[in-house]
Parts: structure tokens; sequence; C-alpha cells
């Protein structure tokens, strides 16, 4: 699955999370850009990730992420290492 | 009280307890909340809106899910993330209630489950339905 891909549907999780069909984000977006980006929502948002991607996160490698980009990066490398690649 | 793990907790776990709602309960409640409101407090002006008897507060019956995770599911390792709850029927004080709760499902990442619990009333009809999300520490 191509990065831009992966981005889209991470996009839709977004706006699903928080009820806002208008919500676009980028590789910066972080939970400074958006409101309702809470402890909670977060855990919301990773779990709609593993189901839609079909992954287990890890939550020292959950917990280190910074911004969208690097949640996108991260399933990435592992939807790609799942795969052989 | 229940200690259940995280490991110890499979999907379709389930857990139920059963508990009567006094005058008291609702006296309490009243005085915790300062919900005055007369649907809870006075029969005849229940009475002419329909109900056979003062209804018990709908957030009363929904404090017992409070208990379901608290005490019986998962119990001692409980913290409440979450509940979306739908009152779907009348409680009456004197009712007895039956609160079930069922594991639908686990998250390792974050060592949550998620619950689906339904409160009965005495003729077995339902009268709060909700999902919960719970972490256990």
């Amino acid at each position: 699955m191509t990065r831009e891909v992966i981005m889209e549907k991470v996009n839709e999780i977004f706006r699903d999370v928080f009820d806002d069909d208008e919500l676009v984000i980028t590789d910066s977006t972080n939970s400074d850009d958006i409101e309702d980006w809470d402890s909670l929502e977060h855990i919301s948002l990773i779990i709609s990730m593993e189901k839609e991607f079909g992954l287990k996160f890890d939550i020292k490698e959950v917990n280190k992420l910074e911004n969208v980009g690097q949640m996108v990066d991260m399933i990435k490398d592992k939807l790609d290492e799942k795969q052989g690649l | 009280m229940n200690s259940y793990t995280y490991d110890s907790i499979e999907v379709g776990h389930k857990e139920s307890f059963t508990v009567t709602v006094t005058e008291a309960d609702m006296d309490r409640f009243r005085e915790i909340t300062g919900d005055i409101n007369p649907l809870h407090k006075d029969s005849d002006y229940a009475r002419e809106r329909g109900y056979r008897d003062r209804v018990v507060f709908g957030m009363l019956t929904a404090s017992y899910l409070s208990t379901l995770a608290g005490v019986y599911l998962p119990g001692e390792h409980s913290l409440i993330h979450s509940v979306n709850t739908k009152f779907s029927g009348t409680v009456y004080p004197g009712d007895t209630l039956t609160v079930e709760g069922t594991v639908t499902e686990k998250n390792d990442t974050f060592k949550l489950i998620i619950i689906k619990a339904v409160i009965y009333n005495g003729n077995r009809e339902k009268v709060c339905k909700a999902q919960m999300q719970i972490g256990i520490i």
C-alpha cells in the first residue's frame, strides 16, 4: 500500500473519530492542531488504525509519535514488514 | 470484588448482579446531584404525565454501570474511559434491576476492554443499554 493511500485512509479515520467531514490532516498535524485530540481520542485513533490496517502496535511506539506523519510512517513500515518488503 | 487481569479476560466473558432501587437511594441521589425535577420526586406529577409512579433518575440507573466495572468486570483493576448510554425503559422505585456486562472486544496495545452492558428491570425489559470502554490497570 502506498504512503498516499495510507494517508487517505488515516484522514478518513480522523474524520470519523472527530466527527468532522471537512477535516484535512497533513504530516505535521499534531494534537495541538485539533482541539478534541486528547488522550482518549488518541486511543480511539490508534484502535481504529489497528482495525483498518489489520495491525498491532506497540504502546512504546505509539507513545513516541509526535505527529500524523510519524503515525503514517509507522503504519507503512509495519505493512511493508508484514508483506515481507 | 473481582480482580480480573487483562490476560485473564476473554471476549465473551460475562458478569452480572442484581440491585433494588429504593426510595432512600432516590433521596440520596437527589441530595448529591441537586436534581430536584418533580418527575423523580412527586408521584402525582408523574401520574399526570402517564407514569405509574415517580420515575427513577436515569443517571441513578446508569450509576450501577460503575459498579459493574469497578466491582465485577474487571473489578479491582478497572479504570472507566467512556460510557455511551441509552435509556430504553422506565425504572420505578422498588424495581429490582439486573445489570449484565459482556466483553465484546479487547485491545492489547492499551490493555483495555469494550463491554456491552444491559440493565433489565424485573420483567426482563431493557431499561438501559451501554457500551463501556474500560482500561485495566
